[in-house]
């Protein structure tokens, strides 16, 4: 088992364009910093207009906790595209490349290659979000410095001071790998299906942006399933920067992508299971 | 009929005198307090402050507030942010009585935890004045303000609730609490991304109406250093960076 997964991260980490995602993060977050270190002040104006007509709010407000937020604000979208490279292309990828017979001649159980395949996507996962910590976190730390931080909701202002703040990250981060773990299984999910790996990676982004939208809109026809789509949990790491934190609600939005989570790999290995490989 | 038109008149001269004497002292008692409150020309204080307004979640602020007369006030809190009100009257007792020539209503007496307190009205004779009226809530033996209730021209009415121990001798509280009205305020939730599972529509947002919050804030005064001679520059630094 342990060889198969081997062979698995080989896979993925000899192609270049497993690395093309960790330069993506590493380009958007310098980007992004860049933007706030030349007209961060501008883009906080706007934000905390409401705020800043009533109050006055003295001290180092874009330090490197806020600058950090904005990142992982942005990369919502982005994410999961990356993470759909890799997972999309575990199965079809091989399908494609016509290795995906050889692989089957192993005396290895189709249920364990999925689940290998899923460990692998896993892997894969936490090493771009660790990365995305280190270079969204730690870089605008150094750049940005750190304080207190402000977080503004749509309805309200939230304050929360700096020897409080590390903590929420860390639960944020481990929040994002379980979201995007998610994502990891509805792509190899899909890839099951195809032979080439374009089709799983596009429907996989078909499916996040739908549903991301689903979950936004604000029509009473949607609040009845909005609480069932995962990409409504999705967003769960912004409650560790709430006050108080909604653990309860958290731990709602964590125990419903384990179960799509849960969900997509069972399908998949039922799938695979019965699947004609013909190549 | 001429004796009775006698005692009348002797009856209205006392009650007119007793309302010139009680307008003359309740003068006396603001411009008396009010000297006491000017007499503190700047401090510097370790408070602690909470803010309670609705759309507004801030924990304790612990920090050195920093005031100069007339009007300059700071907070600093070791590298971390300060939040006061932007008003363009500050948060001290000072600020909230009128300058110059004043008109003093006496309004009578009340009891304000626990004690007799002598209530004025001071209408500033200055049009241009800031300050449209305020009301006094003072405490006569000790010559100190209790409570004060501020209308002005462009920020509305400020409350205060005032509680003394320490710095009786320079009418410096060391409890302040100040009850405003707070603008609420929006942002699209298509630019926030609110983690909201539960979340429906808002009908306010929809709207575009903005509802007045009631707010207080609350300051602990721990320590006061008076009369320090404290620098302009040290109100003009600290900004947001």
């Amino acid at each position: 088992m342990i060889q198969l997964l081997k062979i698995e991260l080989y896979k993925i980490f000899k192609r270049p364009r497993t690395y093309i995602s960790f330069g993506l993060i590493t380009a958007i977050t310098f980007l992004i910093q860049l933007a706030m270190l030349t007209d961060g002040k501008g883009f906080l104006g706007f934000v905390m207009q409401g705020i800043n007509e009533q109050f006055d709010i003295q001290g180092h407000i874009l330090n490197g906790y806020l600058v950090t937020y904005i990142i992982l604000q942005s990369l919502l979208v982005q994410i999961p595209l990356l993470v759909a490279l890799v997972a999309g292309d575990a199965l079809a990828g091989e399908a494609n490349l016509g290795t995906l017979r050889l692989l089957l001649t192993m005396p290895i159980s189709r249920a364990k290659i999925v689940l290998m395949k899923f460990l692998s996507s896993f892997i894969y996962t936490v090493l771009l979000i660790l990365w995305l910590a280190l270079v969204a976190l730690f870089l605008s730390l150094l750049l940005f410095g750190t304080g207190d931080m402000v977080n503004m909701k749509s309805d309200a202002f939230i304050m929360i001071l700096k020897d409080d703040i590390m903590w929420r990250y860390f639960m944020a981060f481990a929040f994002a790998v379980l979201a995007m773990t998610t994502i990891a299984s509805l792509s190899l999910f899909l890839s099951a299906f195809a032979d080439n790996s374009i089709g799983p990676i596009m429907a996989t982004m078909g499916v996040v942006v739908v549903l991301t939208i689903l979950s936004n809109l604000e029509i009473p026809l949607f609040n009845i399933i909005r609480p069932y789509l995962f990409t409504t949990h999705m967003v769960g790491w912004k409650g560790f920067f709430d006050d108080p934190v909604p653990f309860a609600a958290i731990g709602r939005s964590a125990l419903v992508m384990a179960f799509y989570t849960i969900g997509f790999l069972t399908a998949t290995i039922v799938y695979f299971n019965k699947k004609d490989i013909k190549s | 009929m001429p004796s009775s038109f006698k005692i009348l008149s002797i009856l209205f001269f006392i009650v007119l005198n007793s309302f010139v004497v009680a307008a003359k002292e309740a003068s006396e008692l603001f411009y008396t307090l009010r000297t006491k409150v000017l007499s503190v020309k700047d401090f510097t204080a370790d408070v602690k402050m909470k803010i309670d307004i609705n759309n507004m979640r801030i924990p304790l602020l612990k920090g050195t507030l920093y005031f100069k007369s007339p009007d300059k006030m700071r907070m600093e809190r070791n590298g971390g942010l300060s939040i006061l009100p932007k008003k363009n009257i500050n948060l001290t007792l000072g600020n909230l009585i009128p300058t110059g020539n004043v008109m003093v209503i006496d309004v009578g007496y009340d009891t304000l935890a626990g004690k007799r307190v002598h209530i004025i009205k001071a209408v500033p004779e200055d049009e241009l004045s800031n300050i449209v009226l305020t009301k006094i809530w003072i405490d006569e033996t000790n010559l100190l303000a209790m409570r004060t209730e501020t209308t002005t021209r462009n920020d509305g009415t400020v409350k205060m609730n005032l509680e003394f121990a320490n710095y009786i001798k320079y009418a410096l509280p060391d409890k302040v609490t100040i009850f405003l009205d707070v603008k609420d305020f929006k942002l699209p939730k298509g630019v926030t991304v609110d983690y909201n599972v539960n979340a429906t529509p808002d009908t306010n947002a929809k709207t575009g109406k903005q509802k007045l919050q009631k707010g207080t804030i609350q300051i602990s005064y721990l320590k006061y250093a008076i009369n320090t001679g404290l620098g302009d520059e040290l109100f003009a630094k600290g900004k947001e960076e």
